[in-house]
């Protein structure tokens, strides 16, 4: 046994001696969640949702959003829209550089694009659902040539670009068109974004360390950009592991991360430990329920109206999910510009109207009424927490108010889609998260058939209309008409507006750290504004 | 002995044949492919192009067994998650801090599991034994990420003396390491207590006691080795479960390691990199299973000569 005792003793000398290590944190470095472990190319013009790091730091686009959604020029010093409004030109500021000091142009843009439209582009859709680029859809069909692409650079600091009809929002629209080196492209093609030694930035930051086993990152100021938002920390450490409330809360805990995300479970404790330091921020989305309009029992829009009564959004919010989500009342969410306060008030539980419109359907009290299945998707993040607990909600609050019996399907991403693309079922709950910042991203959901199958004329033309208006008041009162016909017809009912939360050091000061006017603070949703905007007391 | 050995490698290639095939068969046979799995699919058109580019359009036949023959040629092809290097450089890299975490997680757990472990036989039924039960029973029944958060909690939180999480410096190792060597700790104990006890309540005991020897030289010369036999048996395994990577651990201290990529490999549809982790992990095994007969055989003369 003396033996043994001897043996526990050294075991815990060493023991001691080991943990008289005590982390370092430099205090100009911002300790900050990333936002996936997986990505592979840092490069936003080659994949969106495969993405490696923020490339959306470290390339300079030709506009962005600032944290009251105001667009700002970037890359591109101003632009103009042709009289026909097909037409528009970007002009870039002159003196940009890429870190290795060859001269940005506009070709590198070009060039982005091109590449993006013929290679399978993760997010080509974009281009031809948000931008309308001319010849899009050919051009990613491999029907036409690239280029035909209504995309050209008549000189190095000019950028035009035609589109199929007028958009007017297009400004907007090129806030996620990142230039792509074509001097290192051509060298080693899309491997170029895939190593820390190849990585050429045109933005605010560069990529000084990559663990590839994680994503995480280092980044520091890139001594050759010389555009605005410049960068007032002097690294970064960009972390997606810590983008888990149940890793970063920890950390966050310990001093090593500046902000990090909380789960509902953890919210009073945060409130209790660390007063005053939690911030939210709507995230521009919406959950909703959509259904099939020419399957019964849903192609009696009175059945679609019984169901939005039933559903009691102020209770959900303040009870299930509490912290987690805002009353959904109308497509878009608030804040989101085009939203119409007023027409939120049309969202009125009301189980009685809810009873009477189901009777008047044919189903009083339920009796009669099929047994009907709403499909969700399998998704992680904020709609992952919310989902779940919010269809058991609607599900008891359907059943109790008006009868009826509504199972629900959990399905993989994929074969969602599938279903609600090809109408295999007649109810969903959907989730929508914005893309650009303009009405028409929300309303182009229905519009044509959208992802949806939606096809009512009336809706269409009002979209179409407000689309193409170059006149803001004129689009958004356009808008609001077609918001009404979707309510008038029932064809989707908007439930929650999903917010995330956060607890943020009270080192991290600066305007980007703080709320917007309507006291949202946005973080790593407007990474570029966020990181060029905060700095390190 | 030789031709036993021969006999076993045999059966390691005839194993690894099985299982590759059995694996590629499941890979395939789960929906989806490595471009469907988007929030946004690509289109049709270009996910043909993609596919084709990978040799995925292939016939399955002839896709296993092209793999198959880079294989042999130690080329296990590119990770779709990660096309700008090798399988086996990306397995080099990551597999570093996994073998760093696990190898010294089971090194430092285990003898202290031995050691606790015969502590507990040792003093039957006193308080040694019922801490050190209560102590093994712990450690095997409080899941790994728990532990994982009460030493994050009480070390990086409350004391302060060392870092929550990340990798790189020895002192982000020391957590994630405690928090790995629980689960050897606790499963040694437990099988040493009862090996020990199962010993030490043998006749040569007895008869070794009666002869005079020491209490230490029983313990160590004749009970342990002869209580080692089910040890051996536990080691080689669970040296390969630690050291092929702890996803919750891993997580938990943002450790840059392997464990991640066993799960982003079936979410991805990753077909390359999940078939080399599968067959790295067989191979592993099968040599473990080897390795530790040939350890019977070394330590019990009954088996040399059965053999």
């Amino acid at each position: 046994m003396t033996f043994l005792r001897s043996l526990a003793a050294a075991a815990l000398i060493g023991t001691s001696a080991l943990t008289g290590f005590s982390p370092a944190v430099a205090q100009e470095t911002v300790y900050a969640a990333g936002d996936t472990t997986t990505g592979t190319y840092m490069d936003y013009m080659k994949t969106v949702y495969a993405r490696a790091g923020n490339p959306e730091i470290t390339q300079i686009p030709l506009t962005s959003f600032d944290k009251d959604f105001q667009l700002n020029a970037l890359a591109a010093e101003s632009w103009s829209q042709s009289e026909d409004g097909l037409t528009w030109t970007f002009k870039l500021r002159p003196g940009l550089v890429w870190s290795d000091g060859t001269p940005l142009k506009a070709s590198d843009y070009i060039f982005a694009l091109q590449h993006a439209a013929t290679t399978g582009y993760d997010f080509a859709w974009y281009w031809g659902y948000a931008g309308g680029i001319k010849n899009w859809g050919p051009v990613t069909e491999g029907k036409a040539d690239v280029a035909t692409l209504g995309i050209s650079a008549p000189d190095d600091l000019t950028i035009v670009v035609n589109t199929e009809t007028p958009k007017p929002y297009l400004p907007g629209v090129v806030s996620l068109w990142y230039p792509v080196p074509k001097h290192v492209f051509d060298k080693l093609g899309d491997d170029w974004s895939t190593n820390v030694d190849t990585l050429v930035a045109s933005g605010p930051f560069m990529v000084k360390e990559w663990e590839k086993s994680n994503n995480s990152m280092v980044l520091v100021k890139n001594p050759t950009y010389t555009g605005p938002w410049q960068p007032t920390v002097d690294e970064l450490v960009i972390d997606p592991s810590l983008g888990a409330p149940e890793v970063g809360l920890p950390a966050f805990m310990a001093g090593e991360a500046d902000f990090a995300y909380l789960n509902a479970g953890q919210i009073p404790f945060v409130e209790k430990q660390f007063p005053g330091q939690i911030t939210k921020n709507a995230v521009f989305a919406v959950s909703y329920i959509s259904f099939d309009l020419e399957s019964a029992p849903f192609d009696n829009v009175n059945v679609r109206k019984a169901l939005a009564a039933a559903i009691n959004r102020d209770e959900l919010t303040a009870t299930v999910l509490k912290d987690l989500a805002i009353p959904g009342k109308s497509l878009l969410p608030p804040g989101y510009p085009g939203y119409n306060e007023a027409i939120t008030s049309q969202a009125v539980f009301d189980p009685a109207k809810a009873k009477a419109l189901l009777a008047e359907a044919g189903y009083p009290d339920g009796k009669g009424f099929p047994e009907v299945e709403i499909w969700y998707r399998d998704q992680g993040g904020y709609n992952g927490a919310i989902t779940l607990p919010m269809l058991q909600y609607l599900q008891a609050q359907f059943k109790d108010i008006l009868g009826i019996t509504m199972n629900i399907k959990i399905l993989p991403m994929k074969d969602w889609m599938d279903g609600l693309t090809g109408r295999k079922n007649n109810l969903f709950l959907a989730p929508y998260e914005y893309d650009y910042i303009d009405p028409s991203n929300f309303y182009g959901i229905f519009y044509n058939g959208g992802r949806h199958s939606h096809h009512v004329p009336a809706y269409d033309e009002l979209v179409a209309k407000a689309d193409s208006s170059p006149n803001w008041e004129d689009r958004a009162a356009l808008y609001q008409q077609a918001e009404q016909v979707l309510i008038d017809n029932a064809s989707m009912i908007p439930v929650v507006h999903p917010i995330t939360n956060a607890v943020v050091s009270k080192d991290l000061v600066g305007e980007g750290a703080g709320p917007n006017k309507l006291g949202f603070t946005p973080l790593r949703q407007l990474a570029l504004y966020f990181y060029t905007h905060v700095d390190k007391q | 002995m030789i031709l036993y050995i021969l006999r076993r490698l045999l059966s390691v290639v005839f194993t690894f044949i099985v299982v590759s095939i059995i694996i590629f068969l499941m890979m395939h046979a789960v929906p989806g492919g490595p471009f469907d799995g988007n929030d946004m699919p690509v289109s049709p058109e270009v996910r043909a192009k993609l596919m084709a580019q990978l040799g995925l359009d292939k016939p399955l036949p002839e896709q296993y067994f092209r793999y198959m023959w880079g294989v042999l040629h130690l080329d296990f092809g590119v990770p779709f998650q990660s096309p700008g290097e090798t399988v086996l450089q990306l397995l080099g890299r990551a597999w570093v801090p996994s073998l760093t975490l696990g190898g010294l997680g089971v090194l430092i757990g285990a003898p202290l599991g031995i050691l606790l472990g015969m502590a507990a036989a040792l003093r039957r039924n006193t308080w040694i034994d019922y801490l050190a039960s209560a102590f093994a029973t712990l450690g095997l029944t409080i899941p790994v990420f728990v532990t994982s958060m009460l030493l994050i909690l009480i070390f990086a939180v409350w004391l302060g003396w060392l870092p929550a999480s990340g990798w790189g410096k020895p002192e982000k190792w020391i957590l994630p390491i405690i928090a790995y060597a629980t689960i050897p700790m606790a499963t040694y104990a437990r099988y040493t207590r009862s090996a020990m006890l199962d010993v030490l309540t043998r006749p040569f005991v007895t008869v070794l006691r009666a002869k005079g020897l020491s209490e230490r030289r029983i313990l160590f010369v004749h009970v342990l080795r002869n209580a080692a036999l089910p040890l051996v048996t536990v080691f080689l395994p669970m040296f390969i479960g630690t050291a092929t990577g702890s996803i919750f651990v891993e997580a938990m201290f943002r450790v840059p390691g392997l464990g991640a990529y066993f799960v982003s490999s079936i979410e991805t549809r990753d077909y390359a990199l999940e078939m080399s982790l599968i067959l790295m992990i067989t191979t592993m095994f099968c040599i473990a299973y080897l390795l530790s007969d040939l350890a019977y055989a070394l330590l019990d003369p009954r088996i040399r000569r059965r053999r």
